[in-house]
């Protein structure tokens, strides 16, 4: 039976007690947009909630699954390339509903699509949560070395802490497809 | 519904593109594999202070940032011509080698062992984590996220964080290991060991199956061309320190240096096709992607460290390591087939696990002294480890102050481009004849034969986080596109 790692631990933030919600803020710090997922998490912190478990990190497949397992719900906060949508706009959705690679690593050279890795660790006895959910942040680029977010992704930081917070608060999307998160 | 991904994969600008040109007989003419790259990593190193460099390069990688943090740490030891004390080499040597742990579980359990303990020719959406915890049993996936969780947890102790390891610095560590820590990391390594051990029980129990036997010995991933990798003083593979040797095909040693003279006998080639340079052996020479004696190309990560040489380190791995070249080379002259560096993985394994044993019951390994405090002006210095995925160098210049001012990496899949190229050409081949394309089993064919390499292209290309959406496109000699192949 796989037991919880130590939610939060890893860079210091507080956390709640293992069994509640973890928000996760995914992306590289140093690669400017993508890391829009841990600034979510700063100004989580920043808000002083105590509704979840906060936790900042750069891994996919089957190291994500293994920092949710032990939560009963997960809120994942990740930088999103989506043609189609304006950067610095924000929409949530359950994991259900994110179109994601068929569950069989041919797909990744590296690791395991999500859902099949939250798929195996439940067939291995993981206490994996039932509810996880998508915030994600569209951005334009995330493959130049920086510090700094764009501007325009910048303005969607707050715009995407409010939806964690409606989502740690109950506030359901309108449609299990999910929807755009507006200012 | 708009098609987007949650896994960072997609956030990569680009595609790993493999581009089939055929003749006008409609065979196989060229096969270009290339690459998409992330711009500007060294300059975003130049103006900072070189000690920052352990904890800002293990940000390159998602998959492998334990091995960035060590040969960063140990590029800034020799930045500051500083010598680490022993309690402080342990450290940071137990905390690698239960890293390798790690990495070397989630490689054969998630990702290449499909392919085998699966078979090649069960179905795609049977080849996978679920179906082989479904064939080998819920508790042999337990055994893999029980040696995961282990491995993380002695980074964790050691290296203050789970992920993203912090206290590698110029001259040691910043923190050494209680009494407490130490009998921890004791029962862990006892797990690591029986662990290990079952993976090789069950790679041999696999090879029983003729169509595993071909993927490990046969000869559509075979390439006879030159190994290198880093051995220690005995000759015997290592992972944190070493002088790195070469190999020719026929196993004729062509040289032997110190990992900071590698300029001296590393040459880059660039192609007009792709981002990424190939490393050739400057005093070979550049031929093109070809194999043989004549051509500087070479191969690095397990199958080059097992070839290079003369045995393992510790006493289960080399009991390993003389059945494997009992199996696959019985003269002893290099393993060629790339479907052996599974095997040669495992037995890697058991070496970082035992390594792992022995180092966490050295008397001195709780001893506080694990730094020394750099006293010398700062100038310019190479710090080289094996990687899983091969010899990975950090070079820095600074200045009298320590700050960069210039930056190499040359990372570990990097140097094996070239044989990456030569499989998913030779792949390509066997299944396009005369104009006709076995389109079924074309990308099978191709990601079996790179995923052997265990290639981090995220690294290659300083890129997060090394995973790659895949587009084969077969064009005519013209270049007008004929099919295109998709694995998003």
């Amino acid at each position: 039976m796989i037991s919880a790692v130590e939610p939060g631990a890893a860079y210091g933030l507080r956390f709640a007690e293992p069994g509640h919600t973890i928000v996760v803020g995914l992306g590289n710090p140093i690669l400017g947009d993508d890391g829009v997922g841990w600034r979510v998490i700063d100004e989580l912190d920043a808000l002083d909630h105590e509704e979840a478990s906060l936790q900042q990190a750069c891994v996919g497949g089957v190291s994500l699954m293994e920092l949710l397992v032990g939560y009963r719900r997960a809120i994942i906060v990740d930088a999103i390339i989506d043609p189609t949508a304006a950067p610095g706009s924000v929409w949530r959705r359950p994991l259900t509903a994110v179109e994601t690679r068929v569950a069989s690593h041919l797909d990744s050279t590296h690791d395991a699509p999500l859902p099949a890795a939250i798929e195996a660790g439940r067939a291995m006895g993981a206490d994996l949560p039932s509810d996880i959910e998508i915030v994600g942040i569209v951005i334009e680029r995330g493959d130049v070395f920086g510090e700094q977010l764009s501007d325009i992704v910048a303005a969607a930081v707050p715009v995407a802490a409010a939806a964690v917070v409606g989502a740690l608060r109950g506030l359901r999307p309108s449609s299990p497809q999910g929807e755009p998160v507006h200012a | 519904m708009t098609r987007i991904s949650i896994d960072p994969v997609t956030r990569l600008e680009g595609h790993g593109k493999i581009e089939i040109i055929l003749d006008d007989a409609g065979d196989v003419e060229h096969t270009y594999f290339q690459i998409p790259e992330l711009r500007g990593f060294e300059a975003f190193c130049v103006g900072r202070p070189v000690e920052d460099m352990p904890a800002l390069t293990n940000r390159i990688c998602g998959v492998c940032p334990e091995a960035h943090h060590m040969a960063a740490a140990k590029a800034a030891d020799a930045v500051y011509n500083v010598t680490v004390p022993r309690t402080g080499r342990m450290l940071r040597e137990l905390l690698y080698n239960a890293f390798y742990v790690t990495d070397h579980a989630t490689h054969f359990y998630v990702l290449s062992g499909p392919d085998l303990i699966m078979g090649p020719d069960a179905p795609k959406s049977e080849r996978n984590i679920l179906g082989v915890v479904k064939k080998v049993g819920v508790e042999v996936g337990g055994k893999v996220i029980d040696a995961r969780k282990a491995g993380h947890r002695v980074i964790e102790i050691i290296g203050g964080r789970r992920i993203h390891p912090c206290t590698g610095v110029p001259g040691g560590m910043t923190k050494a290991i209680s009494e407490e820590e130490r009998d921890e990391i004791k029962a862990l390594a006892d797990g690591m060991v029986e662990f290990a051990g079952f993976s090789l029980d069950l790679f041999d129990s696999m090879l029983a199956d003729e169509a595993i036997e071909e993927i490990v010995k046969g000869d559509l991933y075979t390439h006879q061309t030159y190994y290198s990798g880093l051995v220690d003083e005995n000759d015997k593979v290592t992972f944190y320190d070493g002088q790195v040797k070469v190999v020719a095909p026929d196993g004729e040693i062509h040289g032997q240096y110190e990992p900071k003279d590698y300029r001296d006998w590393i040459s880059e080639k660039v192609e007009p096709w792709t981002f990424l340079k190939f490393p050739y052996l400057k005093k070979v020479g550049w031929k093109g992607l070809v194999d043989g004696k004549d051509s500087g190309m070479y191969t690095v990560a397990p199958l080059g460290r097992l070839n290079v040489a003369s045995g393992m380190a510790t006493p289960k791995a080399q009991e390993a390591y003389e059945k494997y070249f009992a199996t696959l080379s019985p003269k002893g002259t290099p393993v060629h087939s790339r479907g052996a560096t599974h095997w040669a993985r495992l037995i890697e394994l058991m070496q970082a696990a035992e390594t792992v044993q022995a180092l966490v019951n050295d008397p001195e390994i709780t001893s506080p002294d694990v730094r020394a405090i750099p006293t010398q002006t700062p100038t310019e210095g190479v710090g080289t480890v094996e990687a899983p995925r091969g010899t990975l160098t950090h070079h820095y210049w600074t200045d009298e102050n320590g700050v960069v001012t210039r930056v190499n990496l040359i990372v570990g899949t990097t140097n094996n481009y070239g044989p990456i190229a030569m499989s998913v050409d030779k792949a390509a081949r066997s299944l396009i004849s005369k104009g006709t394309v076995v389109t079924e089993g074309l990308l099978d064919r191709i990601e079996m034969g790179f995923r052997a390499y265990d290639p981090c292209f995220g690294c290659a290309t300083h890129t997060m986080p090394g995973q790659m959406p895949m587009v084969v496109t077969i064009r005519d000699r013209d270049g007008n596109p004929l099919e295109e192949l998709r694995r998003d």
